[in-house]
């Protein structure tokens, strides 16, 4: 048995992924938050079709000579990411961070994490109940 | 590398930086009386720190780094002392452009920041260590 082609762990790998990228922009954010300049980005939200992709139509193309041309050179498992349009407030300097919206954000991406690897766990002592009780 | 260990480097470089922002500070603050030796010497003058924006290929992200520590040419004060041996014909020294007030502002500043950084690396390791629970 796949596990990953069992709907709930597929969904719970994307959505782990998208959790860890987007805490890795969030800390991108806040290690800049005193950049002259910076501007906050954020992943795009999370959508359910992200969940329906097929992640093998996104292979990159290998090369075998150093004078190819590349292709796409993207991580396999990248989400889109936006700069905000309208921020809160922007400093003098140009900065568009705003520590406390950051701080909020990255709360938010904590307990989704937790909730999805507690849902992951539960799903596993599900299938192992149902193995065990013949 | 991980991504959630990837923010341990991101975070890590802003803490560095406010680390460094604070050094800048605390010079500034204890040299706010340095005042010059004789009449034609100058007091200290104010450092400034900025930072940017830059590409740690290590990891591939973007990360923060110092970009410059440069001196304030902002105006000196002047105090009128004519018993100091570097006073000038009128019996005034030039004092440092420091402001002592702005200084603490940027301290808390720079302290916030620092403690963001912190928060954001506690939280990626409890995300990990829920992550490996799940090996549990």
């Amino acid at each position: 048995m796949d596990l990953n082609k069992t709907t709930l762990f597929a969904a719970v790998k994307t959505r782990l992924n998208w959790l860890t990228q987007r805490q890795e922009v969030l800390a991108q954010n806040i290690a800049n938050a005193d950049t002259p300049r910076y501007r906050a980005t954020d992943l795009k939200p999370f959508q359910f079709r992200e969940i329906l992709r097929q992640e093998k139509i996104q292979l990159n193309m290998d090369v075998t000579n150093a004078s190819h041309q590349p292709g796409r050179r993207k991580r396999i498992r990248d989400f889109a990411e936006q700069t905000e349009r309208h921020p809160f407030e922007t400093s003098p300097n140009g900065n568009s961070v705003v520590l406390e919206e950051q701080m909020a954000r990255m709360n938010e991406t904590h307990t989704k994490h937790r909730l999805v690897t507690q849902l992951y766990k539960k799903h596993l002592a599900m299938i192992a109940q149902a193995v065990r009780s013949k | 590398m991980d991504d959630l260990l990837k923010t341990f480097a991101i975070s890590g470089a802003g803490m560095r930086v406010q680390g460094e922002r604070l050094r800048v500070i605390s010079q500034n603050i204890a040299n706010a009386d340095s005042l010059p030796q004789d009449p034609n010497g100058k007091p200290y003058r104010r450092q400034t720190v900025t930072f940017r924006n830059e590409l740690d290929r290590a990891i591939g992200l973007d990360t923060v780094r110092v970009n410059k520590v440069r001196p304030d040419m902002s105006e000196f004060g002047k105090r009128y002392e004519p018993s100091h041996p570097a006073a000038d014909a009128d019996g005034y020294v030039l004092t440092p452009n420091v402001n002592r007030l702005v200084e603490m502002t940027d301290m808390r500043e720079a302290q916030r920041s620092y403690e963001a950084n912190l928060s954001v690396i506690k939280s990626s390791r409890s995300m990990l260590m829920s992550t490996i629970d799940i090996l549990r």
